[in-house]
């Protein structure tokens, strides 16, 4: 065994220890705000994981989107609800604990045998390595240029729907007249909308 | 369309004119960065005070006349001037006399209407204590003269800018003699006296 | 072009000629530039706290550290000694865990970015493919150890600066990943070696911030947002928030802080030299000079010096950005953080994409000029 190999191996170990450890910790703490931060340490590892399979560019991809901003944007958002509810102890909790164990190990055992049992086509190209960031890119406009489109259309939505709900300053108490139709129109208090962008000055 | 055009244009200006700014200031801070620093390095040099200068108050007991005058016009009623009738002499006889110099705000209102200038204002401005009731000073505290910051052999004594020669901005190294930009009192009196004579006899 | 020198392939031969095994050799060279980097990168903690504290001085027409060591330089490492021997206190209602992994967690992505600054030719940690993508992806990890520090507290100032710190790097790592992004377009290359190859052979024509002139500034203010630097240091802003994250800490966990944020800034500042002002190129091109002179470039001589003026010159690049930052601190009023994210959000965004559609318009229009 060389030095790399060796290396290779104990970093794998360290990673999936690493990985698990902070998975479980995400599901089993009670505290939320550990839970988000064990969430960023799972995305860690799996992006220390692609580093090993030496997947620079993903791995890099990882941390920027979901460390950097998904687990960040968790976080605000866990830190912006002001919300405090007593803890009211349930009778019978132990069922849903268990029925959820049962489901999960069933889980497990379902994709332990489906791994153990498919027969996987074992890729003996060597990986492109740093060339990754091209060959990404020309995927991503030739073979699957319609989801990409899609996503980045998806994405364009999710950002007018979030414009929308955070322009949204006044909702009135009680529901508006139903009989005039609103199905479609978010309750908002009318404004001009020219002087709308100046209203900062 | 012309309107959002122009809201273009007015907001790129906008922009242009917040980085001219921007710049400016730029050039005013780098400008700054080439002038002397005006650091007093204070316990090794230190400013010669102007003469009108309001430091500690300093008190000549043997003067005080008791006559509290200086109580009347102090904005807080600050000095604590004790007394007592001599009915032999006829005469109000001072016993202690003490300012609180942690309240006192030294704006010179006892030295100003002190019918016998027993009160005078000094160049004293080093009154750390570790203790409040350390600054209320007694008629002798108050009777010390502070020590002169040009007779002082630790400390380099450095001229206010008012008192450098005309065009001199740098009070170290000044040549001895050199005097400052601009005529002295006296000179002035001198100037005026003659002429205040001529229109006396006139 | 010439290659220059070669540190490790000279270390690894001559080991290797001396009996060792290729791979002992190999696992031999590894810590020595990281353990280098890393030395250096702790004195340029104290070059830039000496420098700006003289610079901020000299702006004020005051003297500055004078006592400490010849000229005061000395007076960071005072103060760091003095940091290390404070007493280490966590509040008693924080969360000590989170109050100890926050500022290790602020520190560590700044200094591991630090792999992929180049110095010269072979003079890098590693020459990564992704590159500079690493620093952005690694820059992006820093909110999660402020908002750490800032909830572990448990002050409400802390959290509104952990709150204040992430929110502000988010919405500033867009403007810089995309004017980045245009350098790369035009370098083809995430590469930190490829951008600087890229602008070399013309001396200071071919620099980038000829070609980028837009982008260099949104570069640049979005990189001092990045470290908290004075007109975006509203994370730490006294007058408001005490300050920020860092109220509760003392010691070396206060110092952690700000080691992270002077490396950043160092880094940052590195990081354009190499982008914008053609990393270890000289003004004048020294391939240029040698040939005109007639001098090969494989001369061992020429090649120490070529070295040499390389990290001399990138440094020099760098602490030139650096006095820059420090002059803006005095010059520039802190923004409010409405007006932050106006500037973020409605001026920088949309005038950084316009940029790189530019960049790529330009990129098809004259590719001599904009990298083919």
């Amino acid at each position: 065994m060389t030095l790399a190999e060796g290396v290779q191996l104990v970093s794998f170990g360290l990673l999936a220890a690493m990985m698990i450890g902070t998975a479980l910790g995400v599901v089993l703490l009670s505290n939320i705000v550990y839970s988000a931060f064990l969430l960023g340490g799972v995305f860690i590892s799996i992006a220390g994981l692609y580093l090993l399979l030496n997947a620079g560019f993903v791995a890099a991809a990882q941390v920027l989107v979901y460390v950097g901003a998904v687990n960040v944007l968790i976080l605000f958002g866990i830190m912006l609800v002001n919300k405090q509810e007593d803890f009211k102890v349930i009778p019978r909790a132990w069922i849903g604990k268990a029925a959820t164990g049962a489901v999960c190990v069933g889980l497990f055992a379902l994709l332990t045998t489906m791994v153990l049992g498919t027969p996987w086509a074992l890729s003996s190209a060597t990986p492109v390595g740093d060339g990754a960031t091209v060959l990404i890119g020309i995927h991503l406009f030739s073979d699957f240029l319609l989801p990409f489109e899609l996503a980045s259309v998806l994405l364009l939505m999710a950002l007018v729907g979030a414009i929308i709900l955070a322009r949204r300053e006044y909702i009135p108490d009680e529901p508006v007249e139903a009989s005039v139709s609103d199905a479609l129109t978010l309750p908002e208090r009318p404004r001009d909308l020219v002087s709308a962008g100046k209203s900062d000055n | 369309m012309l309107n959002f055009l122009k809201q273009v244009g007015d907001y790129a200006r906008e922009s242009v004119q917040a980085a001219k700014y921007i710049g400016q200031g730029l050039s005013v801070t780098f400008d700054h960065m080439s002038r002397r620093p005006i650091t007093v390095q204070y316990p090794y040099e230190k400013l010669i005070l102007s003469e009108r200068y309001r430091g500690r108050i300093h008190f000549e007991f043997d003067k005080c006349i008791a006559c509290e005058v200086c109580v009347r016009v102090c904005p807080i009623n600050l000095p604590v001037v004790d007394w007592e009738f001599d009915k032999g002499t006829k005469k109000k006889e001072l016993k202690h006399y003490s300012i609180d110099f942690g309240v006192c705000i030294f704006c010179g209102n006892c030295v100003e209407y002190c019918p016998t200038n027993c009160l005078s204002m000094t160049e004293e401005y080093e009154l750390a204590a570790y203790d409040r009731h350390e600054l209320n000073y007694d008629s002798v505290a108050m009777g010390r003269l502070p020590y002169k910051v040009t007779q002082d052999p630790m400390v380099t004594p450095l001229r206010e800018l008012a008192y450098l020669p005309k065009g001199v901005m740098d009070p170290h190294d000044l040549p001895a003699g050199s005097r400052r930009a601009g005529k002295l009192p006296q000179e002035i009196l001198a100037e005026t006296q003659p002429r205040n004579g001529d229109t006396d006899q006139n | 072009m010439s290659q220059g020198i070669d540190l490790q392939d000279s270390f690894i031969q001559l080991l290797v000629q001396l009996g060792l095994p290729t791979g002992l050799a190999k696992a031999l060279w590894l810590p020595l530039p990281m353990t280098l980097m890393l030395i250096s990168a702790t004195v340029s903690i104290f070059v830039t706290v000496w420098l700006e504290r003289k610079i901020s001085a000299a702006a004020q027409q005051r003297i500055g550290p004078e006592y400490a060591g010849p000229l005061g330089t000395l007076q960071a490492a005072a103060d760091g000694v003095k940091l290390l021997f404070k007493e280490d206190i966590v509040p008693a209602q924080a969360d000590s865990i989170l109050f100890t992994l926050g500022p290790a967690i602020v520190v560590i992505p700044v200094f591991f970015s630090l792999l992929i600054v180049p110095f010269g030719q072979h003079m890098v940690i590693t020459d990564l493919g992704i590159g500079i993508f690493l620093w952005i992806a690694m820059s992006s990890v820093t909110p999660i150890g402020l908002l750490m520090s800032g909830y572990s507290s448990n002050n409400k100032y802390s959290l509104l600066g952990g709150l204040r710190a992430a929110a502000q790097s988010i919405s500033y790592e867009i403007p810089l990943a995309l004017s980045v992004l245009a350098i790369v377009m035009m370098s083809n290359s995430l590469s930190t070696i490829d951008i600087v190859q890229q602008q070399s052979g013309y001396g200071i024509l071919g620099w980038n911030i000829w070609r980028q002139p837009v982008g260099f500034l949104i570069f640049w203010i979005a990189a001092l947002a990045e470290c908290e630097r004075l007109p975006f240091d509203l994370p730490e802003a006294e007058e408001e928030l005490v300050a920020g994250y860092q109220t509760e800490y003392t010691g070396m966990k206060f110092g952690l802080f700000y080691v992270g944020s002077y490396v950043n800034l160092v880094l940052s500042a590195l990081i354009f030299a190499i982008l914008y002002l053609g990393g270890w190129e000289s003004p004048i091109s020294v391939d240029w000079l040698a040939s005109i002179l007639g001098i090969s470039d494989t001369v061992p001589w020429l090649q120490v010096v070529t070295a040499s003026l390389g990290i001399m010159m990138t440094v020099l690049k760098a602490y030139l950005l650096v006095f820059l930052a420090v002059l803006l601190r005095w010059t520039v009023p802190r923004v409010r953080i409405d007006q932050l994210l106006d500037l973020g959000w409605k001026f920088l965004l949309p005038i950084a994409l316009v940029n790189l559609l530019l960049t790529a318009g330009l990129k098809i229009a004259f590719p001599f000029a904009f990298g083919g």
